[in-house]
């Protein structure tokens, strides 16, 4: 009896502290008064991680590679497609190109894309019942890493790293709930707000103009924000798969595909250093002909 | 001795969280990820009884809420879990229990933590909550934690006699 009364304290004294935990996360968030607990944590827990993906990683890469088996095979048939096709494309790429290269020279907007890139390797993965798409990262602020910086893989981007430990960094992926990114249809430069749903395959485009022409294959790229941070512009997001007018709201929708698959992500670029902003060369007009 | 005991759920708690989130989480499972620190919360509460698994409960949660990616808010995995561990170590303090029984009950408290993680994120405004994909991870996790006990749930009772053979005097 005198156990029971025990155990019961300590159950409502635990109960208690949870709820002050999460009462004072919620009002704090990132940087609020749990932020050194979090520190704590990411420290010690970053170097564990890492040791135990390091033994890991080949016994994942076999999993992974039997548990698609199934796909590979369509894999191939749409590749074989897709090459006839991008074949095709190539044959008359040559004339697009020299129009291209013509019309730069011609504006002298040669803007600088290159971004500096450190990669990384995903070793830790939020559980999916929890609801939130995050990973960590085996680079840290050791390695030039810092919150707000654009992570990238060869599809497109990925997300942004959130927090930074000594040497691990965690990202919130692109298609968690919470992520927004501002986008631009790459063929219209229409601008919009392209959200994460939750869902590994499925982001959402809020476009701010109501008619903007918006079709299926376009593909969104990032707006780009002050100096780079979080995400440097241009980079990949993803390609609209059907539109909705939604009654009633000023903003169309449209549904995109993600380029990255953050499900099956092994190396990922941070960007550590965004592309310099356009040069803005200044335009003089040509001088008046004689006697016009 | 009360260290070795603290001991000896420190290291079994930290082992399964850092499997959890760099061994099984990044895999390719159907459903949800396998809940392994909530299986070793059962295991230890259902060794020790109910003070010892509603601490082993709450040092597991709060393990779970800090360590690297979380990014949810602190205390709700370590809310589940605390009552989780209690309730566990409470309903069966009597020390020989019948495998397929702690296997029932493992099972049945993942999909508890399930439900009641969706719950509490909904009701403290989480807008990532999405409930038509809460029936596909609760028929996951009850499957996963059931499998996981059935190894899981008698070593952590051996070890723990090994260990801690004083809190286990039959």
């Amino acid at each position: 009896m005198r156990e029971l009364r025990k155990a019961r304290l300590v159950l409502a004294l635990l109960i208690l502290t949870s709820i002050t935990l999460i009462v004072v996360d919620l009002r704090g968030g990132v940087g609020g008064p749990l932020q050194p607990l979090r520190t704590v944590t990411t420290a010690v827990f970053g170097p564990l991680e890492r040791g135990a993906a390091a033994v890991i990683s080949p016994v994942q890469s076999f999993v992974q590679a039997v548990a698609n088996w199934g796909d590979q095979q369509a894999t191939i048939d749409e590749l074989t497609v897709q090459n006839e096709q991008l074949r095709a494309q190539v044959d008359t790429a040559d004339v697009d190109r020299d129009r291209v290269a013509a019309l730069d020279a011609l504006l002298g907007l040669a803007a600088d894309t290159s971004v500096d890139i450190v990669p990384a390797e995903v070793i830790a993965v939020g559980p999916a019942q929890g609801f939130a798409w995050t990973v960590t990262l085996d680079a840290g602020s050791g390695d030039g890493v810092s919150e707000g910086m654009a992570v990238l893989n060869g599809g497109g981007l990925v997300g942004r790293v959130v927090s930074v430990g000594p040497d691990t960094a965690t990202v919130l992926l692109i298609v968690d709930a919470t992520s927004t990114v501002g986008g631009r249809l790459a063929g219209s430069a229409q601008i919009g707000i392209v959200s994460g749903t939750g869902r590994q395959d499925l982001m959402t485009m809020q476009l701010l103009d109501p008619l903007a022409p918006v079709q299926s294959g376009d593909v969104v790229v990032t707006f780009g924000s002050q100096s780079g941070r979080p995400y440097p512009p241009g980079i990949p997001v993803g390609v609209v798969e059907s539109v909705s007018g939604t009654p009633g709201q000023l903003t169309r929708v449209a549904n995109l595909t993600p380029y990255a698959d953050v499900s099956m992500m092994s190396i990922v670029g941070i960007v550590v250093n965004p592309p310099r902003t356009d040069p803005r060369p200044v335009i003089t007009a040509p001088p008046l002909a004689e006697g016009s | 001795m009360a260290w070795r005991r603290a001991l000896l759920i420190a290291t079994l708690l930290i082992l399964a969280v850092v499997i959890e989130l760099t061994v099984l989480a990044p895999l390719p499972w159907w459903g949800a990820t396998p809940p392994l620190v909530l299986v070793v919360v059962a295991g230890v509460a259902l060794s020790f009884g109910p003070i010892t698994g509603a601490v082993a409960g709450f040092a597991g949660g709060l393990l779970l809420d800090l360590a690297p990616p979380a990014l949810t808010t602190v205390g709700i995995a370590a809310l589940i879990l605390t009552v989780l561990g209690y309730g566990l170590g409470r309903i069966f303090d009597s020390d020989e229990r019948p495998l397929w029984l702690t296997t029932v009950v493992t099972a049945l408290a993942a999909g508890i933590s399930v439900l009641a993680t969706a719950a509490l994120g909904g009701l403290l405004g989480d807008v990532r909550v999405r409930w038509d994909d809460v029936p596909g991870f609760l028929a996951a996790v009850i499957v996963y934690a059931a499998f996981l006990s059935l190894p899981c749930v008698p070593g952590i009772r051996a070890l723990s006699r090994r260990v801690v053979p004083e809190a286990f005097p039959r």
